[in-house]
């Protein structure tokens, strides 16, 4: 995506003024600032009226976006928010005379507040019941607003709303509360910035593209996403306290559904994660109306249409839609790789001196009437590298599945290093310890192989918006993270491919990237589903050697493969799972010539 | 009686539900995506039910096949600008293709008929029977009937004919369908039409007893969404259970407390279920695969 001209940003030199422009699409947004500014100059009050209320939807669509472009959930709140934000400066303002200074902070942290409250219930839903949700919240706010006249005025909401007032300086309309909004939209755009630009925002990224891959690498999807709604809370908040400053009446309209399609339409026309595109889509949605005025009070047919045509034609947005289009007509160099830098082992509580690692104890799992899990009962050891072997459906991946807590056994424990980890969450025990990859890939697609990686490697070090905010300049913890990323791809033979996205990867590669991405988290245990599927002989050798290296260094291998011929030299043991249970377990010899093995595989032995 | 006569009321309300929701799930099933304009195709269809019976004055009954043809036209060029250019992107694309719609239709509908509420002619006529003390509406009972015969049609339609047998496979594994030689791209468009179709009916049997206005989709878009969660995601006959739900909750607790209070309590226990039992009150039918 922006991957390019955010690289070139870092390590590209200065190229003056004039090349300055040359970067990513700097050009034509350039241009389009020179012509919204001309719109204003033309002196019209008019077109200032107008373009104050593009910035106080800029800030609602880049709060927005947080949680509907970064985390990726359609909330259908962000209206509410906005609408409460506006509640609280409306009422306090008018009925109480509270100044801008005692609102204005309350108008921003009691949608947050509501936010709080909601998130528990919310948070966890899938996207279609997640946005159902957020809906009826919203109706029931709104009945709220309708219905509680005392306080809200009703229907007819309050009017007589005091217009903008800093102590006792008045930003009367036009230039000046214009220049105070675009203000409000520079910081808030600012923070947003500074907020997504580094691990923290590549966080988002994979935990929206591919939660599989999210939870491997330690990422608390429940966490992000909560922080993601509290931001868009937070923003709406502002900008509703700012839109009732404006138009000085509040009333109903604030909370209704035309501001929610507003702002959805707004993001999808500027394209969602990206802060230019909340501005471009505010600005060109707010013109809308404008254009089309032959639809009179119906403008928000051109919204629907506007909408529907740019989520076809352009499902990144306008500013996406730029980005490629200048990337095709004048593709930027590609920047430099970085160069590895081997970070420090990660800080390990438990013991390093053998003795078990992992222990399952009489684990069971069923779907429905298929026992996949049934009294499994085994124990790795300390720098082992263990085979897991069975027919198709025998359990081998949900025995994965459950170990890194993708799924909840019924009944057993798991314990890594004498501590049970059945029950914890899945990012959890990936912290703690417990690598993995999957059967069917699962990296971010539109990622860089580097960036894949470089989260996994990140996440050691904590992220957070604290960290984000105070990360000034350059970001350290990216570039470190790039280093170490560097450091795992050399390791398995990719660091060629680094700045590849992971969708044009040849499949050999994209395992490769996936064992860097769960070496980067430094585990204890690593979990290999199927490695050498889809491998040619070649590289299976190269496979077997480097697993063989990494066992070498201490890291205990959990291995399920069907491919005897590359297990057998590879494994020092080998359990054998058939219909949920432990059929054998033994030095691959044993298993391998074991009859219950033999019989699991070809069938019962005929009769001669 | 009073019970009776809530009942009755409430039968009435839960049966034009269930068609908006069974429009709304036989599209989930065949593309897995949410139809978010599925509340707007109702009013639309309650929009063409009014222009047609000023055309032509006959009892909604007789206007009932046209208002469906009607609609199901309508539902195959929606599913040509709202599903099919969207087709292989994530779903929720089509989530916000069809908010687009909507947003479309209502303010359509708006320039066309004006923001005032409109009533549709009755299905016979009006008036009412009176049982003792009980007091029934004839529309109400008429509904009832109609939508009872358009649910078994399609059910019918869906368990024995070859039709609805190439339905239900595209509906349950597309890929395999078009395997076996299923024109899957007629079917999922024949699935809008049929939505649209039963959105139209449903249009037709709400306008005389509760009118149209051009905003009302949004709140049965809510509804349809709501039973189709409360009786599990996907399913035809929970989705049928779930509105007789709602309609039975709305018409007794407006009765005995007020209408806002009843849509807030129902939102309220619309969140418990997602809160206690996010995959719904009888489970998914369609389940993620991990």
């Amino acid at each position: 995506m922006a991957e390019v001209s955010r690289h070139v940003g870092v390590a590209g030199r200065w190229r003056g003024p004039v090349g300055w422009f040359g970067v990513g699409i700097r050009l034509p947004l350039a241009v389009m600032a020179i012509v919204v500014l001309a719109m204003a100059l033309s002196g019209n009050s008019y077109n200032l009226r107008i373009l104050t209320f593009a910035g106080i939807y800029a800030l609602l669509v880049i709060g927005y976006q947080f949680i509907f472009g970064h985390a990726g959930a359609l909330s259908l709140a962000q209206g509410t928010f906005f609408g409460v934000g506006a509640y609280v400066t409306g009422i306090l303002g008018s009925q109480l005379d509270w100044p801008f200074l005692a609102t204005f902070p309350l108008s921003i942290v009691l949608p947050a507040a509501l936010a709080v409250v909601i998130a528990a219930p919310i948070l966890r839903l899938e996207s279609h019941y997640f946005a159902l949700a957020t809906l009826g919240i919203g109706q029931v706010v709104l009945l709220l607003a309708i219905n509680w006249e005392g306080v809200t005025g009703g229907a007819n909401g309050i009017p007589g709303v005091p217009g903008l007032r800093i102590l006792s300086w008045d930003i009367p309309k036009g230039w000046p509360l214009l220049i105070f909004v675009w203000m409000l939209v520079a910081v808030g755009a600012g923070l947003a910035w500074q907020i997504t630009r580094g691990l923290y925002g590549r966080a988002f990224e994979v935990m929206r593209e591919n939660a599989f891959a999210a939870m491997s690498v330690g990422i608390d999807i429940g966490a992000l996403r909560f922080v993601a709604l509290i931001l868009s809370a937070l923003y709406a908040g502002a900008a509703g306290a700012l839109y009732v400053h404006t138009i000085r009446v509040i009333s109903p309209e604030a909370l209704e559904f035309p501001i929610m399609v507003a702002c959805l339409t707004m993001a999808v026309v500027g394209g969602r994660a990206r802060i230019a595109g909340a501005i471009i889509g505010a600005i060109i949605l707010i013109h809308l109306p404008e254009w089309f005025r032959f639809l009179d009070e119906y403008y928000l047919i051109a919204y629907g249409v506007v909408a529907l045509v740019m989520i076809v034609v352009a499902p990144y947005g306008l500013v996406g839609a730029l980005e490629r289009l200048r990337q095709r007509l004048w593709p930027e160099p590609a920047p430099a790789a970085p160069s590895a830098l081997a970070p420090p082992p990660r800080q390990r509580a438990g013991s390093d001196d053998g003795g078990v690692l992992l222990a399952v104890r009489d684990l069971n799992k069923a779907f429905g009437g298929i026992v996949a899990a049934d009294n499994l009962d085994f124990e790795i050891q300390r720098g082992e590298i263990v085979g897991l072997i069975g027919p198709n459906g025998s359990g081998k991946t949900t025995l994965v599945n459950l170990i890194t807590g993708i799924y909840r056994a019924e009944k057993g424990q798991i314990l890594l290093g004498g501590v049970p980890i059945s029950g914890l969450a899945a990012h959890e025990i990936a912290r703690r310890g417990v690598a993995r990859t999957f059967q069917n890939i699962n990296l971010v697609d539109d990622m860089t192989a580097l960036d894949n990686v470089a989260v996994a490697c990140g996440q050691r070090d904590g992220i957070g918006v604290r960290r984000a905010l105070t990360t000034f300049g350059r970001d350290e913890s990216l570039e470190h993270a790039r280093g170490a990323a560097m450091h795992f791809l050399g390791a398995v033979g990719a660091a060629d491919d680094a700045l590849k996205t992971c969708g044009e990867l040849p499949y050999g590669i994209k395992r490769r990237v996936e064992i860097a991405r769960a070496l980067a988290l430094d585990p204890d245990l690593l979990i290999l589903d199927e490695p050498a599927a889809g491998l040619n002989e070649d590289e299976q050798a190269e496979l077997a050697q480097r697993l063989q290296r990494l066992a070498g260094d201490g890291l205990t291998l959990f291995v399920i493969e069907h491919n005897m011929p590359f297990l057998m030299p590879l494994a020092e043991r080998m359990i054998c799972l058939d219909y949920g249970r432990v059929i054998a377990v033994g030095t691959p010899d044993e298993v391998s010539n074991h009859p219950g093995v033999i019989e699991a595989y070809l069938g019962p032995p005929e009769d001669d | 009686m009073l019970f009776l006569q809530l009942l009755i009321n409430g039968v009435a309300l839960g049966s034009a539900y269930a068609l908006v929701a069974l429009g709304f799930v036989l599209i989930l099933n065949a593309t897995s995506a949410v139809n978010f304009a599925q509340g707007d195709l109702v009013m639309v269809g309650g929009f063409v039910a009014i222009a047609a019976a000023a055309l032509l004055p006959v009892p909604g009954i007789v206007l009932l096949p046209v208002v469906m043809i009607v609609m199901a036209v309508f539902g195959l060029v929606f599913s040509m600008l709202a599903y099919f250019p969207l087709k292989s992107r994530p779903p929720v694309s089509v989530f916000i293709s069809t908010i687009a719609l909507g947003i479309v239709f209502q303010n359509g509908a708006n320039a066309i008929f004006g923001p005032e509420p409109q009533v549709a002619p009755p299905l016979l006529t009006g008036g009412y029977l009176q049982y003792g003390e009980l007091i029934i509406s004839r529309q109400s009972l008429s509904i009832i009937i109609v939508a009872a015969l358009l649910i078994a049609a399609q059910h019918l339609l869906f368990a024995k004919t070859q039709f609805g047998r190439r339905l239900r496979a595209t509906a349950q594994n597309r890929r395999m369908a078009q395997a076996v030689g299923i024109p899957v791209n007629w079917m999922i468009a024949a699935t809008f039409g049929m939505a649209a179709s039963l959105a139209g009916a449903a249009g037709l049997l709400l306008a005389n007893q509760f009118f149209v206005s051009p905003t009302e989709g949004t709140d049965l878009i809510i509804k349809a969404y709501i039973a189709v969660t409360i009786g599990g995601w996907g399913s035809i006959l929970g989705a049928v259970v779930g509105a007789m739900l709602i309609a039975m909750f709305e018409v007794i607790f407006s009765a005995f407390i007020s209408y806002p209070v009843a849509t807030a309590i129902l939102y309220g226990t619309l969140l418990a279920i997602l809160f206690f039992r996010p995959q719904g009150l009888f489970g998914e039918t369609i389940q993620k695969r991990a």
